[in-house]
């Protein structure tokens, strides 16, 4: 399995420095968990993170702050929450702390195409789903109006940026109006974290529009 | 040290970057002069802070704590300041940072990441924690952050391009970028600017932050996999 397509370095690096939503995060960690060369970028931007907290200009903590730090220091840590719940039927391709999440119930979006919601523990501007689409399904053709982000987990889609397979990761956003097409071997399930509404076009999407919200 | 007095955040946008633009005060400095500028203990091995992270960790060695509250505290704090951050909670964020490395310092991993480098992504969970927690209320649980930055994959050296990397040859590389493309990483990802207040500040219009970004992206990849 080779992952051809990548974040950019840009979204990795707001990644690393904590810049993106959880919804995003959602997404990226998705691909890192499975892209080794990603994941070594993450962690030369968290050295690149380190080299500028080294490099700081000091700002003067209140006086009393290392006082009051060390008086701390002798305080149980607050007990972490026994985490370690699961979805049952999460996607095992998802990172572990996604796993955790509640998912909603798979819901009908279009023939052949279901959706599956994760519920973020915080509102996020980024909501979060699975979509499972079945062998040799076509995706309405759609545009986004704001950025869409897609981790394929299992089978694999083509559209005009070329084959999707697992671990490869696709940014969206307003510029991108595509048409999907799910390979006719597999079924495909994909994890996505989309920002703004779907613009359904073509006559199926059009037909759809009143009654699917993704 | 004087520029670095002048380069104390302001809450005020402009004013902010009015001391950014000003040429005695470059918004950003070689990494090589910033670190003459660091002043140090004489005699003192100051560099070797995982020496006394470890230290905590085996011995909870009190004076080691207050040698990095020191040194890191203030830095924290001052890179907390420039992304952002208020007074208050940029010194908060600070002082739960330093305790964060005196309960986890058997954590602390020096073959896996440089002192500094850890400290930056404690500080950076902390942070997006803060800002949950003005969202959601409650208390303290950046354990849900940490968590989240756990990326449970198996690791496979021979396909870590740049995973290798030290701290000095990721300092190697930030040197070699020219120094505009330096300043749009600065600016972009470590004050977090937008491209739009980058393109004001910077006096260049807005695609060409874009561009700049992209290219200082990419040359800092291939710097990245040259220092190897």
């Amino acid at each position: 399995m080779t992952i051809e397509h990548h974040p950019e370095e840009a979204t990795l690096t707001a990644y690393a420095v904590g810049a993106l939503d959880l919804g995003q995060r959602v997404a990226v960690a998705t691909h890192l968990a499975a892209c080794p060369r990603c994941r070594g970028w993450t962690r030369a931007m968290e050295r690149v993170g380190g080299a500028f907290v080294a490099d700081s200009p000091p700002v003067a903590m209140a006086a009393d702050a290392l006082a009051r730090t060390l008086a701390r220091l002798d305080a149980p840590a607050p007990a972490a929450d026994a985490a370690g719940r699961e979805t049952a039927d999460a996607p095992i391709e998802l990172p572990k702390f996604v796993r955790g999440y509640d998912f909603g119930r798979w819901r009908w979006v279009a023939p052949r195409i279901r959706m599956r919601p994760i519920h973020l523990p915080e509102a996020s501007p980024t909501r979060v789903f699975l979509l499972k689409s079945a062998p040799g399904a076509t995706i309405f053709a759609h545009a986004h109006t704001a950025l869409e982000m897609t981790c394929v987990l299992r089978g694999a889609f083509h559209h005009e940026g070329g084959r999707y397979g697992p671990g490869d990761f696709d940014l969206g956003d307003e510029t991108v109006s595509h048409q999907p097409r799910v390979e006719s071997e597999s079924e495909c399930l994909c994890l996505i974290a989309m920002q703004g509404e779907l613009r359904w076009s073509g006559f199926w999407g059009r037909l759809a529009q009143p009654f699917v919200r993704l | 040290m004087i520029q670095i007095a002048r380069r104390v955040v302001s809450q005020d946008m402009s004013a902010h970057f009015a001391v950014l633009d000003l040429p005695a005060a470059p918004a950003l400095r070689r990494w090589s002069e910033l670190r003459m500028s660091v002043e140090r203990p004489a005699g003192q091995a100051a560099e070797d802070w995982a020496a006394r992270i470890a230290a905590i960790a085996n011995r909870q060695d009190r004076e080691a704590f207050a040698e990095l509250f020191r040194h890191f505290a203030p830095r924290v704090k001052g890179f907390l300041r420039r992304n952002g951050a208020s007074d208050a909670q940029a010194e908060e964020i600070a002082q739960e940072a330093m305790l964060t490395i005196w309960r986890k310092a058997q954590l602390f991993d020096p073959a896996a990441s440089g002192a500094a480098t850890w400290i930056f992504t404690i500080a950076r969970n902390l942070r997006i924690d803060a800002i949950r927690r003005e969202k959601r209320g409650g208390g303290l649980r950046v354990e849900e952050v940490e968590a989240e930055y756990e990326i449970d994959a198996t690791p496979t050296p021979d396909a870590q391009i740049v995973a290798a990397q030290s701290e000095a040859s990721v300092r190697g590389a930030l040197d070699a970028l020219p120094d505009d493309q330096l300043k749009v990483i600065q600016l972009s990802y470590f004050e977090e600017r937008s491209h739009g207040e980058i393109a004001q500040a910077l006096q260049i219009p807005l695609g060409t932050v874009k561009s700049r970004l992209r290219l200082a992206m990419k040359r800092l990849r291939s710097e990245l996999e040259a220092e190897r």
